[in-house]
């Protein structure tokens, strides 16, 4: 009887072995749940040729649009979990949307795989803007309560984030604009439309010098603007932005989902890959498989104290 | 000198082939309702990466152009907008293609994209640096008051029915309102369902409220889809060219307008086709055509729309800002290979970005020959094509192009609520335009107004943020004198009427002499509310009043809603729930001073076949519900081959049966290949296929 049941265990782990062992063996399908254009989507196009690389599969994106993302994160666990859907996903957004409504997904739902850079936030002004420094800007906004005008993506998003957080660590009221899309905060800021913006690293460097960044919410000095003090430098301690990454179906199994992971982790550690996306303005990182629920819970309780003080956590 | 040398660097056989190429699938991926530009360019992206870098552009761009053109065919042949862009060409152009025009009216939209993308590339090649300049420049202020001048054409689509139209724009605007809000973050109406949290897309309003009607009408009679045109006269090419250079006046205006609106980041296309054609109106001689087949109302959008595409790369690569969703992929195609954006660009890489303006020029004026060869085709074949086939064909379209958008059967169950609630309106009425116009300014008035509110309180010059900017200003007049125009022109008239009668007294009264006017002719009393007495001499409006009752009570109940959201999020919906409900109790009180309809009979419906109009609804109503169940492909055919005899009138033999089966799975077979395999759309999956 024992005999049978260790034959019967090395039957099942060498026909999972190698069902799994030879993973990938077709098309993945890459999908980004917003618009193409957008920096979750040219962070995948960054990885697209070294994933092909190192899966030697053609990966294919796909776009799946709407509602901010949820429409996609929404139908998530209703995909096929064989290894060959993964999908983006982003930071604070799936942890946001659910908080403040019922999006049709929950954070806790949602199988996170491996997020591998984020964009920091940076408080920009324009290149003629009478503000040189975050002080003059800070001093200004004391004298003139409410006066200043920050230009911002949408309505509690990351950079709605970043202003609330400004506000109140440096003791000002500043007046928060939300626009559209990261392309129109930026114009409203080129334009002079606005006072200055939050908005992430990566517009900066799109816009060349139209816009002078007065600080950067990164742990360290980006390596795209070395000149950028961070705001941790100058006694503030915001580091934020939005984290991108992937996930996958949850009925995922677990040898895919390392596997998926460990193939992101590659990509990252090509310098090539970290140089292409470094001049662009993203910051990588590496939060593999096994550390990243620690990670999502962690961001949730920080997130979850900014959005009490935004009155947005419904739920 | 140095310009010469990058337009022979452009062209290389290989360049040539490209523009060639892009441009040919680019009409075909617009001329279909839901495959969009962007989804063309951003799947060929990756190609592009293997080329050299003014190779892969030349493609690019080639493709976006062709496809703002594409968009012309649908709306002139099937009423129903290719790509937003194209919405102001189903005004006229499907009228003509109706009384048997439709080959003039390609011809025409081939002439005036032509020569509005060339416009469009000649700006982007020589004043690009200074014409960004215009982008910074739109402020909230601006983009607020672009909306409302778009929304002023309301006024012009529908006149003698401007309560109408205007409640019809309200009720656009209030669909435009639905779903996550931009500012405030709110979420609006979405009456507890996940369905609509993304709100109504445009494109998939767009299919349903402009293609439904048109299939509901055309299987309920056995007349033609298109009048078929006497004769043999092909494409009409001279003709066309006489008619453009009759108007080469709205030509170059409508081009300007269209390359300027396209340097804004946040209008594009559809926005610029608007604004032009209600240019092209107000300087007509012959307003009252626009509508019924105006030649003008057709070059007015599409030069404009075309023109866009070189406005648009403007503020792409001079200042990194997208001008339209295209642009934001092949910016975010050129940050892949390495190339920066900003204004160094022009002058430190100008070999990649002029060699790629004048492969774009290159691809405009190939799109001339490559165009007129595919009208010709295109308006044959639908003008031909039997009912039985167009009918299932135009149906599978419209499923498909909706799912398209976003992969997603909430927008295809959208637009066929939409498409039905739409007929029902129109009935009653209510025109489509009105509706769309608001669904598609409705977003960017919000924002406009919601920003330029918080930067004028903040900063303590409300007044000054929303009329003390110049440019504001000039759109401000412009809005107000298309608004007023109508009446200014039915003024104009009446005066030359009777200038013309008055002289052709005075011609009788002096046998023939010339004399100066008489100063005693009887001058009219005046009459301040004559325009009223003429409304009340209509008849009452029984479905007007009950579609009135019906708005107020949702007015009502949205109104209610709105004291739950954050004041950002609250003051668009609820001054509309206020505009419906004011303009509704006009209309229900101007019809119930009216006498009631005399009875006549019915709406001579004796030869219009209701149950076929009910059956295709139904028919649809269970194909889309049955996607997720049975499968896309299957539930296709199932419902091609019951839609074909639903429109079909005459006894057909087992035969030509079989040979509509066989058609009608190789279309759907087709399309099904070009999305799924193609266009890299996820496909759902069913129990079969």
């Amino acid at each position: 009887m024992r005999k049978l049941a260790i034959a019967a265990t090395m039957v099942a782990t060498l026909i999972s072995g190698t069902a799994f062992a030879e993973y990938p063996e077709k098309t993945i399908n890459y999908i980004i749940p917003f618009n193409a254009g957008g920096e979750s989507d040219v962070s995948a196009r960054f990885q697209q040729a070294y994933l092909e690389q190192i899966s030697s599969q053609p990966v294919v994106i796909q776009y799946m649009a709407g509602a901010g993302g949820a429409q996609a994160w929404s139908q998530l666990n209703g995909m096929e979990g064989d290894g060959y859907t993964i999908m983006g996903i982003n930071l604070p957004h799936t942890i946001l949307q659910p908080m403040e409504k019922d999006v049709g997904y929950e954070t806790k739902d949602l199988t996170y795989i491996n997020f591998f850079h984020y964009t920091p936030n940076a408080l920009f002004v324009p290149k003629d803007s009478e503000f040189k420094s975050l002080g003059e800007l800070i001093e200004y906004a004391k004298a003139n309560p409410g006066m200043v005008t920050l230009s911002g993506s949408g309505s509690n998003s990351a950079n709605h984030l970043g202003q609330v957080q400004f506000d109140q660590l440096a003791g000002i009221t500043t007046t928060y604009v939300p626009f559209s899309g990261t392309g129109p905060a930026v114009t409203a800021i080129l334009g002079s439309q606005t006072t200055g913006g939050f908005n992430y690293v990566t517009s900066g460097v799109n816009n060349g010098d139209g816009m002078r960044m007065l600080a950067v919410a990164s742990e360290n000095r980006v390596k795209a603007f070395p000149d950028v003090p961070t705001f941790k430098e100058l006694g503030f301690d915001i580091t934020g932005g939005a984290f991108r990454g992937v996930a996958v179906p949850n009925s995922t199994p677990e040898p895919i989902r390392e596997k998926i992971s460990q193939m992101v982790t590659d990509v990252n550690n090509n310098s090539e890959f970290q140089k292409k996306m470094e001049d662009a303005g993203f910051v990588l990182t590496d939060i593999p498989y096994d550390f990243i629920n620690d990670f999502v819970a962690a961001k949730s309780e920080e997130y979850r104290a900014i959005a009490e003080k935004l009155g947005i956590a419904n739920r | 000198m140095e310009l010469l040398g990058y337009f022979v660097n452009a062209l290389t056989p290989l360049n040539i082939l490209m523009a060639l190429g892009g441009v040919v699938l680019g009409t075909v991926i617009g001329a279909l309702p839901g495959l969009s530009a962007t989804m063309a360019v951003a799947v060929l992206v990756p190609f592009t990466f293997t080329m050299d870098p003014a190779t892969g552009l030349i493609a690019l761009g080639a493709i976006y152009t062709g496809a703002i053109y594409g968009g012309a065919y649908a709306a002139i042949l099937v009423n129903t907008p290719g790509t937003p862009s194209a919405i102001a060409t189903t005004f006229d152009g499907f009228p003509m293609a109706k009384r048997g025009d439709g080959s003039l009216a390609v011809t025409l939209a081939t002439l005036a994209s032509v020569f509005g993308g060339l416009v469009g590339g000649v700006f982007l090649l020589l004043l690009s640096p200074p014409l960004a300049k215009v982008a910074l420049a739109f402020g909230p202020p601006e983009y607020f008051w672009l909306a409302i001048f778009g929304l002023t054409l309301i006024s012009a689509l529908s006149v003698g029915n401007t309560l109408k139209g205007l409640l019809g724009g309200c009720v656009g605007l209030m669909l435009a309102m639905v779903g996550v809000a931009v500012v405030g973050g709110d979420i609006r109406f979405t009456m507890g369902t996940h369905m609509l949290l993304g709100g109504f897309d445009i494109v998939s309003a767009l299919i349903g409220l402009y293609c439904i009607p048109v299939l509901i009408d055309l299987v309920a009679t056995p007349d033609p889809h298109l009048k078929v045109e006497q004769g043999n006269r092909g494409i009409r090419l001279r003709e066309a060219f006489g008619i453009a250079w009759s108007s080469k006046f709205n030509v170059l205006r409508s081009s300007l307008i269209g390359t300027v609106i396209g340097v804004l980041p946040g209008a594009g296309g559809s926005i610029a086709g608007l604004v032009s054609y209600s240019e092209a109106r107000r300087s007509s001689k012959h307003p009252e055509t626009f509508g019924n087949g105006a030649p003008d109302g057709i070059i007015a959008t599409e030069s404009a729309n075309n023109a866009t595409v070189g406005g648009g790369f403007i503020p792409t690569l001079v200042l990194g800002i997208p001008g339209t969703p295209p642009d934001a992929v092949i910016l975010g195609a050129l940050l892949v290979q390495g190339i920066k954006i900003g204004p160094t660009l022009f002058t430190q890489q100008g070999d990649i970005v002029y060699t790629f303006i004048f492969g774009l020029l290159i691809a405009t004026a190939l799109m001339l020959p490559a165009g007129l060869l595919i009208g010709r085709y295109a308006y044959k074949s639908i003008a031909s094509i039997p009912k039985t086939l167009l009918v299932p064909t135009i149906a599978f379209l419209t499923v498909v192009g909706s799912f398209a958008i976003h992969s997603n059967l909430h927008d295809v169950q959208m637009m066929l609520a939409l498409g039905v609630i739409g007929w029902l309106l129109n009935r009653c009425g209510f025109a489509p335009s009105p509706i769309v116009l608001g669904l598609v300014l409705g977003q960017i008035a919000e924002q406009g107004f919601v920003q330029s509110y918080l930067i004028g309180n903040a900063t303590g010059n409300l007044t000054g943020m929303f009329f003390g900017r110049p440019i504001s200003l000039a759109i401000v007049v412009l809005a107000a004198f298309t608004l007023l125009y109508p009446l200014v022109f039915a003024k104009r008239k009446e005066k030359a009427r009777k200038r013309a009668l008055d002289a052709a007294r005075n011609f009788t009264d002096s046998d023939g002499e010339t004399t100066l006017a008489v100063a005693d002719a009887p001058k009219p009393g005046f009459e301040p509310f004559a325009g009223v007495k003429k409304l009340m001499a209509q008849p009452r409006d029984a479905a007007g009043m009950m579609l009135s009752v019906l708005l107020i009570i949702v007015a009502v109940l949205a109104f209610a809603q709105t004291s739950s959201m954050s004041p950002m999020g609250s003051v668009f919906p609820s001054t509309i729930s206020v505009a419906i409900v004011v303009l509704s109790i006009v209309l229900l009180g101007l019809n119930f001073l009216r006498k009631p309809a005399a009875k006549t009979a019915g709406h001579g419906a004796g030869e219009e076949s209701s149950s076929r109009r009910y059956a295709l609804v139904a028919v649809m109503a269970v194909w889309v519900a049955g996607v997720p169940i049975v499968g896309f492909g299957c539930m296709a055919v199932l419902a091609f081959l019951l839609l074909a005899r639903i429109s079909c009138y005459e006894a057909m033999t087992r035969k030509q049966i079989l040979g509509e089966a066989v058609a009608g799975i190789v279309i759907v077979g087709g399309l099904y290949l070009l999305m799924a395999e193609v266009l890299l759309i996820r496909m759902p999956k069913g129990l079969l296929f």
